[in-house]
């Protein structure tokens, strides 16, 4: 068994992004703590997936992008001038919106190819693998088929080989966003399963438009919303709990309510 | 999964969408026999030229007798696609048909030198009216793959970075650089061998095999560089995401992820740019000088290559020399098809073995 990394702590302060000269946010300042899940709700279009890639520095590929404030890991920024993106990506892995297996590999290359995009000597290779895919638990599925192209996989397991992708780089902090948006019932619950026993031993930040999925596996959510031609914002954060059942602002209300958005 | 499949009971594929009524069935039949009846007539009673009778008379026809069948079946949607059939199988024809001819000639002028000794021996001791069953174009192989393989060798690194340098990178010069290529890709060969030519002269250099390789250069770079882009340009930007939110850096995440994936592309950005030069006889000509004897070095002396053969037999009064050039020429298409059909399959075999599968649900 390899050693897992330590949780890290994750925090943004006053991050504005800008694509081009338009302002899409507007001074987040979050708090991520170690082993917590937290949740990104509000509405399509008020930043929470620009929001959550400002977090491991894939915000910057984008052409034109623009960024102000800081993201701490463990009270170091990331945007540093002596911390590249690089070793950023390494320490805070990431699952996309649609399942992105590496079509050109079979499973199991899928899963060390973290180690090997990244450089890294590959020990182990067949306990790596089996370690990942249970973590993600995809392994009962797959194990006899470890050969076989990514691609031939479902969505839903293509997602769950995607998470275990990512954990076999032994991130400290995942960032998910919607990872269950193309999903069917069955594999979201697993993938939901997945998230509650992956917190034991890393941070979690989850995108989802799902109000049931944020509590159901989150700690603490952050509610965002960008009214009319005004960057986004958060509204309200907090614990889950008293997000949904008594939030202060009347905007979050209706939005966890299905008033609007 | 093969068991899985195994279990369902095997039942012949049916179409129910196929199946035509025997009157519409018909009415086809006639729509496609009367237009090539009448304009038969046509061309008899007023002894119009069949060419123009084709365009102006069998065309018009089969669109009128198409359309009036569609518009019995499906109304006004019917006449669309009856129309786009007609022009869609006419013109399909039509090109089938040059091209059949163009092969149809090449083989049956060509078939009389075709023997093994043409494809191993050299044309030292034939003169213009030695008997075809001695000599060949052994020499010219190995040249033409001399030359032609040193240009891809040295092109297809270069066509490919210019590929990678337009899709990845976010310069501004991409534009100017992108439509030079396409400009490029217009210069009239015996352009280039001239360009070669006077930096020749310039420089003094003598006439080789590997002015030749230059030559083709310029010719073989636009095509590599422009259908290699579109290669890299197909793969999903997700590819790239899904690298880099790894912990990859740039150079990985391209050669480990972006590369494969667009791999079969590239292969035909490559046979492309090869298929390009392969034939070019103009830049070749000038730069270099030809001999009947076999010679393996590129860069001094004289070297035969394919076109140069063709070219220099084609203008021949003597009948075996004639029959030469066409043998050349089909030897040159049968190394095309040769070189292709091999490429195709190496470039293929690897990814045959564990083919995607259809999605499965899920339970």
């Amino acid at each position: 068994m390899n050693s897992l990394a330590k949780a890290s702590t994750l925090s943004s302060e006053n991050i504005s992004v800008w694509f081009g000269q338009r302002q899409v946010l507007s001074d987040v300042n979050l708090v991520f703590p170690a082993n917590k899940v937290t949740a990104l709700i509000g509405p399509s279009g008020c930043g929470k997936s620009t929001f959550i890639r400002t977090l491991n520095r894939m915000h910057e590929l984008i052409p034109g992008a623009g960024l102000a404030g800081s993201v701490y890991l463990d009270g170091k920024d990331i945007y540093a001038e002596d911390f590249d993106a690089v070793s950023v990506r390494i320490k805070i892995g990431m699952v996309f919106q649609k399942p992105n297996p590496f079509p050109t590999m079979t499973i199991r290359d899928n899963i060390l190819s973290g180690l090997r995009l990244s450089g890294r000597k590959i020990e182990n290779g067949d306990e790596v693998v089996e370690t990942s895919l249970r973590r993600a638990s995809i392994w009962n599925e797959v194990k006899d088929r470890l050969n076989d192209q990514a691609i031939s996989l479902s969505g839903g397991q293509q997602q769950r080989l995607c998470i275990a992708r990512s954990l076999a780089m032994n991130p400290q902090v995942l960032l998910m966003d919607e990872p269950c948006s193309a999903l069917d019932p069955g594999s979201t619950r697993r993938i939901e399963e997945t998230i509650q026993e992956l917190s034991s031993s890393m941070t979690i930040v989850i995108v989802t438009h799902n109000m049931q999925q944020a509590q159901r596996v989150s700690d603490q959510t952050a509610f965002f919303l960008a009214d009319d031609n005004t960057p986004g914002g958060v509204v309200e954060f907090g614990a889950t709990e008293q997000i949904f059942n008594g939030p202060i602002d009347q905007r979050t209300n209706d939005y966890v309510n299905g008033h609007f958005g | 999964m093969e068991e899985e499949l195994m279990s369902f009971a095997p039942r012949p594929a049916v179409q129910p969408w196929a199946r035509v009524n025997t009157g519409r069935r018909i009415q086809i039949l006639l729509a496609s026999i009367v237009p090539i009846l009448l304009t038969a007539a046509v061309i008899l009673v007023t002894g119009l030229d069949r060419n123009v009778a084709l365009m102006g008379v069998f065309l018009p026809l089969q669109l009128i007798a198409a359309s009036a069948v569609g518009f019995r079946a499906f109304g006004r949607r019917g006449v669309g696609d009856a129309a786009l059939i007609v022009f869609v199988v006419f013109f399909a024809t039509f090109v089938l048909v040059l091209l059949a001819s163009v092969v149809f000639s090449l083989v049956s002028q060509g078939a009389q030198a075709m023997s093994w000794g043409f494809f191993t021996q050299n044309n030292r001791y034939v003169s213009n009216t030695t008997s075809l069953e001695y000599g060949g174009v052994g020499h010219a192989i190995i040249g033409t793959l001399l030359v032609v393989g040193l240009t891809t060798v040295v092109t297809v690194p270069l066509g490919i970075a210019m590929a990678i340098y337009l899709t990845q990178s976010q310069s501004k010069t991409k534009g100017i650089i992108r439509t030079l290529t396409q400009a490029i890709s217009g210069l009239p060969s015996v352009v280039a061998g001239l360009f070669i030519l006077s930096i020749a002269i310039t420089l003094d250099w003598q006439k080789s095999g590997f002015l030749g390789s230059m030559a083709l250069l310029p010719l073989m770079l636009p095509t590599i560089a422009r259908v290699a882009e579109e290669a890299l340009r197909l793969v999903p930007v997700d590819l790239r995401y899904a690298a880099l939110a790894l912990g990859a850096p740039n150079y990985r995440a391209f050669f480990q992820v972006i590369l494969p994936a667009a791999k079969s592309g590239l292969v035909t950005a490559i046979l492309l740019g090869v298929a390009r030069i392969i034939g070019e006889t103009a830049p070749l000509i000038l730069t270099v000088p030809i001999n009947n004897g076999t010679s393996w070095n590129l860069f001094s002396g004289e070297i035969m290559t394919l076109p140069a053969y063709v070219y220099n037999y084609l203008g021949s009064a003597f009948v075996p020399s004639q029959n030469r050039a066409w043998g050349g020429a089909l030897v040159l298409m049968i190394l095309v098809a040769i070189l292709f059909g091999a490429t195709r399959i190496l470039s293929r075999s690897k990814s045959l073995k564990s083919k995607p599968t259809k999605e499965k649900a899920s339970k």
